[in-house]
């Protein structure tokens, strides 16, 4: 794992590595750039060097509610769905469970689902059901899209426990919730934290279902953000998304810091 | 030193399991003695492991019981039974350190630190690896991950010791001190145990009576001297070492030896009487048998001579074609006998008390 490629085909792994980054970051650094750039429009390459477009962001209400929604929004769908989703994996994989695989695969579905479409469909059912709250719908709606990410990363792990490890606790005297305590969540910790990671990221990020579920009092930032851009389409739009940037990256540095990403991601 | 609570003997009786339709373990039953160790042989899927995890409680038996002490444990879960088991690949925590390891089951049963401490260090010291109390298990050999995975077990005072092929995984050296130091442990705390494996040499090294498993049920059980010379089937004699299978019929009695006239040629007697069959099947090992080039003996053509070390093995064809094989002893590792070259024609023979009846399945 640590040990480094060599030779023709390494040298072509890491041109390959190399370019993927600069395709995937380039678009991202343009933004970020365009951000610090004193024009009056979003143009690049940036002139001049000035952090008045975050002034302004920062001390916009509007932005300022939106960021408050989006971060309150991930936070809870990911508690959500780890309250949810830990059992249900872990019923899923240990227990004989009937019809489990195909719990698995409804559980899963919004991974293959349009979610634009699912979010059409929410909102026609919550109106049926006269819910008329943005909040509440936007918590259902993050919570069914991040919910699967999480059985998936923690199925994942608990698929990868040696079950031995379990057998030889429950031999040693551990009641069962000791040994999933004790013996199980310590071997799929870097699993859960991934799985949450991604719930936020997902949530933080979600565009087409929140397109349908929010209002002008419960707006997220992603929809905040494309409000913004048809009305003016200045730098503080790349301010906006340079401060989305910046809260994924503090997430994935706090998860590395937490459990280490490295391992989290090697499920 | 580690005490042992008293020790219980262990028995089952009629132990079924059904998975599905297939019947993997198929109406065992045995009494194990306080303080043995039964070794559980065979190939894979004759039932043995299956067997194992009943007993520990990890599958529940579709029928019979399980018993020890007396006690039916059939039902019981795996915690509250106070085994200790070993695994092929030691299963120990590895987010917890050596020291740690070994105390797990002691924290379970709720026990203090302050006794805790103490017996770890005993536990360790007797699998001689106190210098590694805080290593991680990541950081340690195979062997030494079995022995930290044998005090975690013993630690516990178990009632029962069970080994799941618990030196499968180790290379042959090592696997040989390995059985050595567990039966020795096992005897000095007089632990009834019961090991899997499905290494035959294990089995007779480590354990008072090998039982011999087939199919889910139960082929032989006895001594390792009782299994390997006296084997009741033609399965037995060829699953425990090599063994030579010579066809004939009984054609009287001499002295109170069955006479038997070999299909490939030649008359040997039985040591005892056999049923009254006519046909039998008779097994010699192969470490029974001298070569001659004189005619004494069944005639024999080598076909093979293989150096060994200890010994040089001597592949032949008997007349009527059937394989026959003699493990000639070496001295001072070269050959007694090296004037016997591929082709020759020898003659065979041994003595009527390495001869053995066995049942043709």
């Amino acid at each position: 794992m640590a040990s480094r490629l060599s030779g023709g085909g390494g040298l072509v792994t890491y041109l390959l590595a190399a370019a993927v980054l600069v395709f995937v970051l380039a678009p991202l650094a343009v933004v970020v750039a365009v951000s610090f750039s004193t024009a009056p429009l979003a143009i690049f390459p940036p002139v001049g060097f000035t952090t008045s477009w975050y002034e302004e962001v920062l001390a916009n209400d509007e932005f300022q509610s939106a960021f408050i929604v989006s971060v309150t929004l991930a936070v809870c769908s990911t508690i959500t769905s780890f309250v949810l989703g830990m059992p249900a994996a872990y019923a899923l994989n240990r227990w004989n469970v009937p019809g489990s695989r195909a719990i698995e695969a409804m559980l899963l579905s919004p991974f293959i689902m349009p979610i634009l479409i699912t979010g059409l469909a929410l909102l026609q059912f919550m109106a049926m059901l006269k819910l008329r709250d943005a909040a509440l719908g936007l918590f259902i709606g993050h919570v069914l899209v991040t919910l699967p990410y999480l059985v998936r990363t923690v199925t994942a792990s608990l698929k990868q426990v040696d079950r031995s490890l379990e057998e030889a606790a429950l031999t040693l005297g551990a009641p069962p919730w000791k040994v999933f305590t004790k013996v199980t969540v310590p071997q799929i910790v870097p699993g859960i934290a991934a799985g949450c990671l991604f719930c936020f990221m997902v949530s933080f990020d979600e565009f087409p279902l929140s397109f349908w579920l929010s209002n002008a009092e419960t707006m997220p930032l992603p929809i905040f953000l494309q409000n913004s851009m048809t009305k003016v389409f200045d730098p503080s739009i790349a301010a906006i998304s340079s401060l989305m940037i910046l809260t994924a990256a503090a997430a994935v540095i706090g998860l590395e810091k937490l459990v280490g990403l490295r391992r989290a991601m090697s499920v | 030193m580690v005490a042992t609570a008293q020790a219980s003997d262990l028995a089952f009786s009629g132990l079924t399991k059904l998975f599905g339709t297939t019947r993997a373990v198929d109406g065992v039953t045995l009494r194990i003695a306080a303080g043995e160790m039964v070794a559980l042989l065979g190939p894979s899927g004759c039932g043995k492991t299956t067997t194992l995890r009943m007993i520990a409680g990890l599958i529940e038996p579709t029928e019979g019981d399980v018993l020890i002490g007396g006690m039916r444990i059939t039902r019981t879960p795996v915690h509250r039974r106070n085994i200790g088991m070993l695994f092929q690949n030691y299963a120990l925590f590895p987010h917890l350190s050596v020291a740690e390891n070994v105390a797990f089951g002691l924290q379970m049963r709720g026990m203090r630190k302050a006794l805790i401490k103490p017996k770890v260090a005993q536990a360790l010291s007797l699998v001689q690896l106190g210098a590694l109390a805080d290593r991680l298990p990541s950081a340690l050999s195979g062997g030494q991950q079995q022995r930290v995975a044998l005090a975690r077990a013993i630690v516990i005072e178990p009632t029962l010791l069970l080994l799941d092929e618990p030196l499968g995984a180790l290379d042959r050296n090592l696997r040989d001190s390995m059985q050595v130091e567990i039966r020795q442990i096992q005897q000095r705390l007089g632990i009834t145990a019961v090991m899997v494996t499905h290494d035959q040499e294990e089995a007779l090294t480590m354990a008072d009576r090998v039982v011999i498993m087939r199919d889910g049920k139960l082929e032989q059980v006895g001594t390792p001297e009782e299994i390997y010379s006296r084997p009741t089937s033609r399965f037995v004699a060829s699953f425990i070492g090599t063994c030579n299978f010579l066809r004939g019929d009984v054609i009287g009695q001499e002295a109170g030896r069955p006479q038997v006239r070999l299909a490939a040629g030649g008359q040997i007697a039985l040591p005892s009487p056999a049923n009254d069959q006519k046909e039998v099947l008779v097994s010699v090992r192969p470490e029974a048998i001298s070569l001659s080039a004189e005619e004494r003996g069944t005639p024999a053509t080598i076909l093979q001579i293989v150096y060994r070390g200890q010994a040089t093995h001597v592949h032949m064809a008997l007349d009527d074609g059937t394989p026959f094989l003699a493990f000639l002893p070496n001295r001072d590792g070269k050959p007694v006998r090296s004037a016997f070259s591929t082709g020759d024609r020898i003659w065979a023979s041994w003595s009527p008390d390495s001869n053995w009846a066995v049942s043709e399945a």
